[in-house]
C-alpha cells in the first residue's frame, strides 16, 4: 500500500522550482543577490572544524587554492617549474616535519593548489614546515596574488600562517546542523539558538554561504581506515619515524 | 652581557619568594591608568609600587611588583591600532577563544570559570606582587589601588610549600631554561643546550633557525617584551591519591608485578622517600609511588626516572639527564611530554623549540591524607601558573595541543592525554608503565586531575614599553 503523502500543491511546486530553467535564471540573477543584500553572510574560515581533538583520528586536511599572478600558460609553467625545482626539498621537508601524510600540488585553471593531509594542529604544521623548507613556500607563494606581503615566510611567520589559513578551504560539515553552528559561531553566538537551527532555512543559508565561500571542501575527508598518525603508520610498517 | 634593567623581573631569573598575590584589574580611566603606568617606573618609592626589573642588584627587594597586559588592556590604554594588529592572533583572541587547543573543555571550559575570569573582556592588567610576609602583600596592593585608575576585579593568592613541593606531593621548580648570555647563580648546567634569548624575548633569535617572531612596533613597545599564559589550575589531589590506591591494588594482582617491583625492593623506595617525610607503606605503598613516579617522570623527591627508574636516588643531579637512546622514563610521562629534551620525537625540528619559563605557586590548603574526611567536599587547591615564552602559539599552545593533549610526538603515546594535566576521561584514558624487559603494563581509568579555573594571555612589556604606554596621549 503506498505511503500517504501530505504534501500540498504549493509544496510540490516549490520542490520542483530548482529544476525550472526560468526559476534558475531568476534565482541566480535576482533572488540570490537580493537575499545576500538582506542577509549579509561572512565567509567561513578554512581548515578542520574546531574541536578538542580526541585520539581516534589525528588526521586533518588542508586545501589551499592560490590564484597565480600570471594568468597565462607561462604563469602556469612557472608554477610547475617551482615545484619541480624543489622536489628534493619537499621530500626532505615531509620527512623532517614528521606529521604530513602527503602533499599534492595541482594546477587548476589559473590557480596553484596545495592539498595535504597532516596530523594535529594546523599552525604547528605550517610553522614546522616554514622552519624546515621555508624556501619552497617562498618560491611558490611568490607566484601567487598577494603572496609578496608575507614573504619571506621565515621573517613573517605569524602573518604567513594567517595568510595560508585564509586560503584554506572551508570544510562543509556532513551534518547540516554543524554547518549552521559554524555560521552562528562566526557571528559570536556560542549558545546556538534553536530558532536558528531551523532546517527549512538550510538551503537558503547554504546558497548564501557558497556565494561568499565559492570554493569549499565537502566534508573533511573520507578514509578507508582509522585516522592513524604518520608516525604510527611508519612505526607499524617498520619504516622508522 | 644583556642589560636586564629594561626587562621586568621574574622572566629570565625567578624571585623565589614565598608569597604571591595576583591583582586582576580593569582600566577604569584611560588617562589615569597611563599616569599609573608612568609612575610605576618613575623611581619614586612612594605612591604606585615600582616595577621590579630583571636587574635587582646584589639583594632581591623585599617585595616585587610586575604587570602583564591583556590585548583588551592594551586597547583600553589607547594603544594605536597599527601596533595592536601586529600582536599575534592567539594573544588578540585571548585564552578563552583558544580553549579547544588548550584542552579547556568539560570542567575546564571557560564558560565554567568563576569571577573574574568569567568576563575576560574586562581583564586588562594582571599585576603580581611577590613578598616574604602577608602584610607586605596588603601594603603593596593598597598602594597599587590608591588611585581611580584601575578597578580591582579579583585577587588570587599563592604560597610556596617547603622545599618547592607542590600539591600533588612532588618536588617542583627543579628545571628552568638557562639563557645564552644570562648568568643565573641558581641555575647549573643541565645537559640541555642553552636557550637563545628569543625563546622568551621578542626581537632576538629563536630556537628555530632562521625564524623570527613579529615584534609589535614601535620598537619601544615590542622589543624585549614577552607573553605569559597565566593559568589557575585546580588540582584534585584526593582524586589523584585515590587513583594511586586503585592502580596499586590492580598492579598487586598483575602477573608481571614482580618485574615492576621485585620482592623486597619496596624497602629502598620507602627509605629514600621517608627522608623527605613521605610515608610509604609496604608493597602497596611502593607501587603507589611507582605509579606516581611514572605518571610524572620524576619520583616525588624529584629524582628523574631517566636517571633512576627503580627507586628514588638522592645522589643524582636531578636536572642533568636526557631521553636520548634507551630511557626508562615513560614516553607519556608528564615532564617528558612537556619537554622531550634530546629524545627522539616525531617533529624532528621541535626538540628544545617549545621550552617555556615556568613561574608557579600553589594555592589553597595543603592536602592531608590522614585528616581527610571523605564525606566532606575538599577545599579548592591548585596551582597559579605562569608559562612564559616569546610565542604563545609556537610554544605554550603547540606544547599543550600536540604534545600534552594528543601525544603526537611519539607513536607509542599518540591518542593519549597527559596523565596528570590532561583532560582525561576514565572510560578512554590509558598510560603505559614500561618494564625492564621492554614490555609495558597499561594503566586505564585515569580521571581528570587538573582543571582550569581561570586564566588570561598577557603581554609582559619591557620597561621601555611601560614608559611608551604611559606616555600615550591619543
Amino acid at each position: 500500500m503506498p505511503i500517504p503523502r501530505d504534501e500540498r500543491a504549493i509544496d510540490r511546486f516549490v520542490d520542483r522550482l530548482p529544476e525550472n530553467p526560468l526559476f534558475k535564471f531568476l534565482a541566480s540573477r535576482i533572488l540570490v543577490p537580493l537575499w545576500a543584500r538582506w542577509t549579509p553572510v561572512k565567509p567561513l574560515p578554512g581548515g578542520p572544524h574546531p574541536s578538542f581533538q580526541r585520539g581516534d583520528n589525528v588526521q586533518c586536511m588542508m586545501n589551499l587554492i592560490m590564484p597565480l599572478k600570471d594568468k597565462s600558460p607561462v604563469g602556469r609553467a612557472l608554477a610547475a617549474l617551482a615545484i619541480a625545482q624543489n622536489k628534493d626539498a619537499i621530500f626532505a621537508g615531509l620527512n623532517n616535519v614528521g606529521t604530513v601524510h602527503f602533499a599534492r600540488f595541482v594546477i587548476v585553471g589559473d590557480n596553484i593548489c596545495m592539498f595535504s593531509v597532516y596530523d594535529g594542529d594546523f599552525t604547528n604544521y605550517i610553522r614546522d614546515f616554514i622552519a624546515t623548507i621555508g624556501s619552497v613556500f617562498n618560491a611558490v607563494v611568490g607566484l601567487v596574488e598577494g603572496g609578496e606581503k608575507v614573504l619571506p615566510c621565515e621573517k613573517n611567520v605569524e602573518a604567513f600562517i594567517q595568510w595560508v589559513h585564509e586560503r584554506d578551504l572551508y570544510q562543509v560539515p556532513d551534518t547540516p546542523t554543524d554547518f549552521l553552528r559554524d555560521q552562528e559561531a562566526l557571528n559570536g553566538d556560542r549558545a546556538v539558538s534553536p530558532v536558528n537551527d531551523d532546517l527549512t532555512l538550510l538551503p537558503r543559508k547554504l546558497v548564501l554561504q557558497l556565494r561568499v565561500n565559492p570554493n569549499v571542501s565537502l566534508g573533511s575527508g573520507y578514509r578507508a581506515y582509522p585516522g592513524f598518525s604518520v608516525a604510527q603508520v611508519r612505526k607499524q610498517l617498520g619504516l622508522g619515524w | 652581557m644583556f642589560d636586564l634593567s629594561d626587562l621586568q623581573g621574574n622572566i629570565l631569573r625567578g624571585y623565589r619568594k614565598p608569597l604571591v598575590r595576583y591583582l586582576i584589574l580593569e582600566v577604569a580611566d584611560r588617562t589615569a591608568a597611563r599616569r599609573w603606568l608612568a609612575d610605576s617606573i618613575s623611581g619614586r618609592d612612594h605612591g604606585v609600587p615600582q616595577i621590579t626589573t630583571g636587574n635587582w642588584g646584589v639583594a632581591k627587594p623585599d617585595t616585587c611588583f610586575n604587570i602583564g597586559l591583556t590585548y583588551e588592556g592594551l586597547r583600553a590604554l589607547g594603544t594605536p591600532g597599527s601596533s595592536l594588529e601586529m600582536f599575534p592572533n592567539e594573544f588578540i583572541e585571548g585564552m578563552t577563544a583558544r580553549a579547544l587547543k588548550l584542552g579547556d573543555v568539560g570542567p575546564s571550559a571557560p564558560e565554567t570559570w568563576p569571577s573574574p575570569f568569567n568576563e575576560p573582556g574586562r581583564i586588562h592588567i594582571i599585576a603580581t606582587i611577590y613578598a616574604d610576609k602577608a602584610e607586605q602583600l596588603d601594603q603593596v596592593q593598597q598602594r597599587a589601588l590608591d588611585r581611580n585608575a584601575l578597578t580591582l576585579l579579583g585577587t588570587r593568592d599563592g604560597y610556596g610549600f617547603r622545599d618547592d613541593y607542590v600539591h600533588f606531593g612532588y618536588r617542583d621548580n627543579i628545571m628552568q631554561p638557562r639563557f645564552e648570555g644570562i648568568h643565573d647563580s641558581e641555575r647549573y648546567a643541565d645537559g640541555q643546550p642553552m636557550a637563545p634569548l628569543g625563546t622568551v624575548l621578542l626581537g632576538h633569535p629563536t630556537n628555530l633557525e632562521g625564524l623570527t617572531w613579529r615584534v609589535p612596533q614601535p620598537a619601544a613597545l615590542g622589543d624585549n617584551g614577552t607573553f605569559n599564559a597565566f593559568r589557575v589550575l585546580k588540582q584534585d589531589v584526593a582524586g589523584f591519591e585515590n587513583y594511586l590506591d586503585q592502580a596499586a591494588s590492580e598492579l598487586l594482582e598483575h602477573p608481571q608485578v614482580d618485574e615492576l617491583l621485585p620482592p623486597g625492593a619496596e624497602m629502598k623506595i620507602g627509605q629514600v622517600l621517608a627522608v623527605e617525610g613521605l610515608a610509604v607503606e609496604g608493597r602497596h605503598g611502593a607501587l603507589r609511588e611507582i605509579v606516581a613516579a611514572n605518571l610524572c617522570g620524576r619520583w616525588r623527591d624529584g629524582t628523574p626516572l631517566a636517571l633512576s627508574a627503580d627507586a628514588p636516588d638522592p645522589n643524582v643531579n636531578q636536572a642533568d639527564f636526557d631521553y636520548a637512546g634507551e630511557s626508562r622514563c615513560p614516553y607519556g610521562a608528564h615532564i617528558r611530554r612537556c619537554n622531550p629534551r634530546g629524545g627522539q620525537i616525531v617533529q624532528r625540528i621541535a626538540n628544545n623549540s617549545r621550552r617555556l619559563v615556568r613561574r608557579g605557586m600553589p594555592y589553597g590548603p595543603a592536602y592531608d591524607r590522614a585528616q581527610r574526611d571523605p564525606d566532606k567536599p575538599e577545599p579548592e587547591r591548585g596551582l597559579l601558573g605562569n608559562f612564559i615564552g616569546a610565542s604563545l602559539g609556537a610554544q605554550f599552545e603547540a606544547m599543550s595541543c600536540d604534545w600534552l593533549n594528543l601525544g603526537l610526538q611519539d607513536p607509542r603515546i599518540t591518542g593519549s592525554n597527559d596523565p596528570i594535566t590532561g583532560s582525561n576521561d576514565p572510560k578512554t584514558s590509558w598510560f603505559d608503565l614500561p618494564l625492564k624487559s621492554g614490555g609495558t603494563i597499561r594503566l586505564r581509568g585515569m580521571p581528570q586531575f587538573v582543571s582550569t579555573r581561570g586564566g588570561a594571555y598577557t603581554f609582559l612589556p619591557s620597561l621601555s614599553a611601560i614608559r611608551y604606554l604611559g606616555s600615550l596621549t591619543t
